[in-house]
Parts: structure tokens; C-alpha cells; sequence
């Protein structure tokens, strides 16, 4: 079967070769010699076929007779030939055929007994788990040698403290900050190191930015809850706030109980005035009046949440 | 196919129903009665569904499955009312709250046992899967023993895929939309579908606990490149070589494409169920033999596509056959393109739907999208008042022309966490 398919291909390769070269004139006796040397033994060598071909360059017309013959000639000269080429053009034109099919499937390639409870378990498999694994693998390697694992943690260091600070480097070029985002930086190790406070807290401001900045934090935080707990994730309970905005603030002992004592002078603000008015003018008709009213509204309020 | 041959024009059309919410929606015929259901129950509206197989002169009305899936919803809802007619071709569905297990009506012990008639002749993940899409939204959380004698855990005729896949392309969905925790699929028992592809006697334990108010809204439009696959081979009361035969051809197509392939093996014996005769009241017999493999591919990104193949039941295929079958479909599965394989696009696009009001988006292959049971959920879902989806080109190198489907939410999400 391999040899016909290997003639078939010869002849093809033959007439695509027929095409191109113009078949060799002959008006050399030696040529003549030659192509009966060749009909009757093996051809001769490439010099004198390259010889052949730049003769078929140079001549331009010749006899139609004397070229059939010499291409049947040639034909099995070329013939000859592409036996010996035809071989490469064989390879070149089978079909190779691909099997998909893996040789060395060892049982090494078999799964460890983790993998195999990792997947088959109840639950839906993940890919974390493997994840730890090269994870521990890593960690292994590190405690071989002792001097890796110097060189390790003073890497580990740098790189937590950088991680801590890298809100800092945002604006920042590079890595060791400077200016304000050094004192920043140092301020934050201070921190970690146990100071009580931040250097650079403000402890006056203006009661406005203190209530805005507290309104900030808490409505942050609302939020955070808020969407937490829509998509049903359970955070930690909220630290219970000090309620110390209502609580009267303490005076001292003998201190009046309105206005503002300083210079030897009790000074009234006209809140305070309004104050002293307000609750002498409306006493017990007032007092009565804001419960009842309080009341009311509650009832209200009430009905609607009954609505509800 | 005639009802799916209008353009896509009707899918993206937007269909804000204005009328009363008490009168029901109006379906025909059996064709998604099970999702139809679902969303009946996660929107709340009564839906009527006539027409069920009247043409057919043998089995008019509502085929063993459907019935059993009917009783299901009410053993997972609280006063839902249910209307079948005499002969079985009209349903009348007002859907209850979803409770869950919580002791009661269905369940005992935390735990609702439902049992499957023996002519069941779909498998398991024909009830798991849409009971996944209600879990997240019930009040308490759900576990459900599936036993009996119709239980069949394997990949079937009908084109359900097994117990497996749910447990391994399905479920991990659900991690995306912000439920991971306390999700488990058991399989107690395995089962091939038994003779002429009807019952098994597989037991299979669901727990989903992991109860949301809404799930998140998800952008997934990068499918990434195939990382791995993982697989199972399950041989039921058969020889566990063929599992290893399934392996060895699976493996020998999927290889070379991926090297991080791994397929486990699963051998157990056959399920008995009781066959009393008169004889011998006790008597059981061997059921479901046969054996099946489960491949899933995951991708980067964390897609997951999934195929499934499992011997006929009248047998007569070698397990060569099936293992490379499987690899194919895997092949096949995956070469459609997008962020979500066929038979998970229904999951991932209904949540989304009940996502919050917001606009989600997935990356999903031309013929996904075109797939008839894609096109009839866009419509049901229409039906529902959902807003209609937009479609459009995916962006970028975009050799395999995937669409990205828009999905407005509808914050609906979970009426019983709402009230609590």
C-alpha cells in the first residue's frame, strides 16, 4: 500500500516539475553521449546537469521532434530522480496522524487522598484549598535555612510596614516617604509602639467641625451596617456609645448654675436670659403644656405605627 | 419551536405590567412549568397554567415529576394553594411564603423528607436546581432529604444532569451572588436511572443555609482561559473498572488541552428498593445499576462549565464511549463561549433578577443566549414584570461574538426577611 501511494506521489511530483523548466535542447554530441550513458546506466552528477540547465538558458528554439524525444528521455531521467526526492515529498504528503491520548499517565498523576476529600465532600469545592496548599509547601522551603529566614522577616517587616503605611505613599514617589508623609509614617510607628495618642490630634477645633467629623464616622458606619446586613453578613455587635451629650456637665461646687463665671463676673448670654425667661413665664401652665403636647404626638405616632 | 420564532426585539422589549397583582398570570402548556412555578413563588403572583399535554390521548395532564415538584413547593412554602383540574391539565398555583424547614408542616426535625414515586423518570437536579433558586430567599434555612424509590442521582436520558455537577457547577454560583455558607449537597446513596429510564433508589441530602435578604449584583464579563478541570466517575453496582476506563479516555482527549485534569472515583453498590410479591412481602430488588462521569471545567475568572454523560439504561455503550463522549461535550460546553455554560444560565440570570435594583451584567455566547429555554425565561420573566433585558456586543477581542446581558434587578428578594 506504502509503495503505490509513494509511485502515485512520484508521478505528481513529476508533472508539477514538468511545468516550470523548459525541457533541455540538445546540440552537444557530448549531451548526446551523455543521455545514452544515463538511459542505459545511473545519471551523471550535478555538474554536469547544472551545465545541462544553463544550456536550456542560452538556447532559445529548437526541434519539436528532437524535444519530445529527449522529454520522454528526460521524463524517466526525472523520474529517477524524484525517486530518490520523492521520498522527502512522501513524508511531506502523508497524512500525520495525531492521537490524543496521554502515554505516561502514571500514578503519581493520581490524586492524594486530601484532594480527593476536598472534592468529593458535601460541600461545593472551592479553589482555596489548593492554594494552602502551596502555601505550606512554600513555608517549608523557608525553614530549611536559617539565613533565608533572617532575610525573610526583615522582608516580611518592610513589607507589613508598607502595607500600613501605603495609604501614606498614594501621592508620594517613592518608597521611604519624606516630608509630611514622614511624620505621618513615624507618627503611625509611634503608635504601634504605644503611644497614647496621635502627635498631631487636634484637641481644639470649632464645635461644628467636631460634629461633623462625629456625624461623618457614625453615618460610615451606618452605612457599612446597614449594607452588611442586607446582604446578610453578621458583624460584630456596636460598642455601646457613652451617651454624654445629655448628662448635665458637672460645675463645680458653689458655681452658679447659668451663665458663664470669668473675671469675677457672672456673665448672661441672651440664651441665657431667654432661658430664665422662658421657663419662669410658662411654670407649671408650660411644663404641663409641653407633656401634653409630648403626649399627643406620641399617640399619634402610635396610630400610625398601628396603620402600619 | 414556532412560539420561540419571533426576534430578539421581543425579548429587550420592556413589559411594565400595570394591572392587579390578584389576577393570575396566564400560561400554556407543560414547556418550563418548573421555573414558571419558581417565579410565581419568589414574585408572589398566582399564576394559571392550562393546556398541559391536552393533546396527548395517553398521558394528558401533569406528568409523575411535575406532581412531585408541586408537592415539594408545598412542603418548602406556607399556604400555598394549589388547583389541578380533573384531568390534569389546568394548574391554578397561588404561591405561599417561603418558609424553609422550619419545623411543621413539612418538616420534621429541621428536615423535610420528600419522597419521589417510583415512574420519576427525571433526575434529581430536575428538583435541585430550582429548589436552589428558592432557598436563598426562605426564612429559615433549608434542608430537604430526597428518598424514595424514584431518587435517580446520575445524569439521565432526559437530559438532566447529576447530582454531581449541581454539587460542582451549580452551587459555586451561588458564591458570586454572596452565598457560600453552610451549602451542601450530601449523596447519601448513588442511583442510575432504573429500567426503561424510570426510578432509582438514590438518597441525597440538600442543605442550604445561607438565607439573604438580596443577592448581590454581579458584573462577570471576563471568562478568562479554561484552568482546570476536575471530574467525577461514578460506577453503581457495576465493576469499578469502568470508571477507571471512563477516566483513562476522558483524560486522554483533555490532557494534552489542560494538564491540571483530575477525575475521582466514586464505586458503591446498587440501591435496593422493596419489590414485595406475594411470596415474599419483604422482598427488595437491585435498581438503578450503571455508571456515568461529571466533568467540569473552571476557568480563571472562576467560571465553571459542565458536562455529563451517563450509560443508557438499556446499556449496550462502553464506558470508552461514555468518557469520551463527556470530553467532548466538555469540549463543546466550553467552546460556546461566554461566562456561564447552558444549563446554569436559568440560575445566574434569575438571581440577578432578584438582585437589588440595580444594574447587573454577564457575559454570556451568541448561542447560549439563543438557546430556546434562554429566550422562553426571558419571556416568563417578562410575564412576571421583570424588566426586559438589554443586549449588546461584548467589548473587546470579541472572537467568539458573546453578548453582555444587562439585568435590572428587581429588588424583590426575600419577602420573609423583609416582614422580619
Amino acid at each position: 500500500m506504502a509503495v503505490k501511494r509513494r509511485k502515485d506521489t512520484a508521478v505528481v511530483a513529476r508533472l508539477s516539475d514538468e511545468k516550470e523548466p523548459s525541457p533541455p535542447p540538445v546540440n552537444d554530441a557530448q549531451d548526446i553521449f551523455r543521455k545514452y550513458f544515463e538511459a542505459q546506466f545511473e545519471p551523471i552528477e550535478t555538474s554536469a546537469s547544472s551545465k545541462r540547465k544553463s544550456d536550456a538558458l542560452s538556447s532559445g528554439d529548437e526541434d519539436i521532434d528532437e524535444e519530445d524525444e529527449e522529454d520522454e528521455d528526460l521524463s524517466e531521467v526525472d523520474s529517477d530522480w524524484d525517486g530518490v526526492s520523492g521520498d522527502e515529498s512522501d513524508e511531506e504528503a502523508e497524512v500525520e496522524v495525531v492521537e490524543h491520548k496521554d502515554a505516561n499517565l502514571s500514578a503519581s498523576d493520581l490524586m492524594d487522598k486530601k484532594a480527593y476529600k476536598a472534592f468529593m465532600s458535601a460541600k461545593p469545592p472551592t479553589s482555596a484549598d489548593e492554594k494552602k496548599k502551596t502555601a505550606q509547601v512554600t513555608k517549608k522551603d523557608d525553614s530549611e535555612d536559617d539565613a533565608h529566614e533572617a532575610m525573610n522577616l526583615k522582608n516580611d517587616l518592610d513589607l507589613q510596614r508598607l502595607l500600613r503605611e501605603s495609604h501614606l505613599l498614594e501621592s508620594a514617589s517613592d518608597l521611604a516617604p519624606t516630608g509630611k508623609n514622614r511624620l505621618k509614617a513615624l507618627d503611625l510607628r509611634m503608635q504601634d509602639l504605644g503611644a497614647k495618642e496621635s502627635l498631631y490630634k487636634q484637641k481644639n477645633m470649632p464645635d461644628a467641625f467636631r460634629k461633623g467629623i462625629k456625624a461623618k464616622a457614625v453615618s460610615k458606619d451606618e452605612k457599612r451596617r446597614r449594607e452588611a446586613k442586607e446582604n446578610g453578613i453578621i458583624l460584630e455587635k456596636p460598642s455601646k456609645v457613652a451617651k454624654t451629650d445629655n448628662k448635665r456637665r458637672e460645675r463645680g461646687v458653689g458655681g452658679s448654675s447659668i451663665g458663664k463665671f470669668s473675671g469675677g463676673t457672672l456673665n448672661l448670654s441672651k440664651q441665657d436670659l431667654e432661658k430664665m425667661q422662658s421657663s419662669r413665664g410658662r411654670g407649671g401652665r408650660g411644663g404641663r403644656g409641653g407633656r401634653g403636647g409630648r403626649g399627643g404626638r406620641g399617640g399619634r405616632g402610635g396610630a400610625k405605627r398601628g396603620r402600619f | 419551536m414556532s412560539r420561540n420564532g419571533s426576534t430578539w426585539a421581543q425579548i429587550t422589549a420592556t413589559t411594565q405590567d400595570g394591572h392587579d397583582i390578584s389576577t393570575p398570570l396566564r400560561f400554556t402548556t407543560h414547556h418550563n412549568l418548573v421555573y414558571r412555578l419558581v417565579l410565581s413563588t419568589l414574585t408572589g403572583r398566582t399564576v394559571h397554567i392550562s393546556q398541559i399535554r391536552s393533546s396527548s390521548p395517553t398521558n394528558p395532564g401533569l406528568a409523575p415529576h411535575e406532581i412531585s415538584f408541586l408537592r415539594l413547593l408545598e412542603a418548602v412554602t406556607n399556604g400555598s394553594e394549589m388547583e389541578i383540574s380533573y384531568t390534569g391539565t389546568i394548574l391554578v398555583y397561588k404561591p405561599g411564603l417561603i418558609t424553609g424547614s422550619a419545623s411543621g408542616i413539612g418538616a420534621s426535625g429541621g428536615v423535610i423528607h420528600h419522597e419521589l414515586p417510583s415512574n420519576c423518570s427525571r433526575g434529581l437536579s430536575y428538583f435541585l436546581i430550582p429548589l436552589c433558586l428558592l432557598a436563598p430567599f426562605s426564612k429559615s434555612p433549608l434542608k430537604v432529604l430526597f428518598t424514595g424509590s424514584g431518587v435517580i442521582t446520575s445524569a439521565t436520558p432526559t437530559g438532566d444532569m447529576s447530582v454531581d455537577s449541581v454539587r460542582t457547577a451549580i452551587l459555586p454560583l451561588y458564591n458570586q451572588f454572596g452565598m457560600f455558607n453552610n451549602v451542601e449537597l450530601r449523596i447519601l446513596k448513588r442511583s442510575n436511572p432504573g429500567p426503561n429510564g424510570r426510578g432509582g433508589g438514590g438518597e441525597v441530602q440538600f442543605t442550604f443555609g445561607h438565607q439573604i435578604r438580596l443577592p448581590k449584583t454581579l458584573h462577570l464579563m471576563n471568562a478568562g482561559r479554561i484552568k482546570r478541570v476536575r471530574g467525577v466517575a461514578y460506577s453503581v453496582g457495576v465493576s469499578g473498572s469502568n470508571n477507571a476506563r471512563m477516566i483513562e479516555s476522558a483524560r486522554g482527549i483533555l490532557n494534552p488541552l489542560s494538564p491540571d485534569t483530575y477525575i475521582f472515583s466514586d464505586v458503591s453498590s446498587a440501591p435496593l428498593v422493596p419489590a414485595p410479591d406475594k411470596s415474599n412481602p419483604n422482598a427488595k430488588k437491585k435498581i438503578g445499576l450503571g455508571f456515568g462521569l461529571s466533568l467540569v471545567a473552571e476557568s480563571s475568572t472562576g467560571c465553571l462549565f459542565s458536562a455529563d454523560v451517563a450509560s443508557p439504561p438499556s446499556g449496550g455503550e462502553a464506558p470508552e464511549d461514555i468518557g469520551r463522549k463527556c470530553a467532548f461535550q466538555l469540549l463543546e460546553t466550553v467552546s460556546k463561549g461566554g461566562c456561564v455554560a447552558p444549563a446554569a444560565v436559568t440560575t445566574m440570570l434569575t438571581l440577578m433578577t432578584m438582585g437589588s435594583e440595580d444594574v447587573g451584567r454577564l457575559q454570556v455566547g451568541r448561542e447560549v443566549i439563543a438557546d430556546p429555554n434562554t429566550v422562553q425565561l426571558a419571556r416568563d420573566l417578562a410575564k412576571f414584570g421583570a424588566p426586559g433585558w438589554g443586549i449588546r456586543d461584548a467589548a473587546g477581542e470579541n472572537e467568539d461574538g458573546d453578548v453582555i446581558v444587562s439585568v435590572v434587578g428587581r429588588g424583590i428578594g426575600n419577602i420573609g426577611r423583609k416582614v422580619a
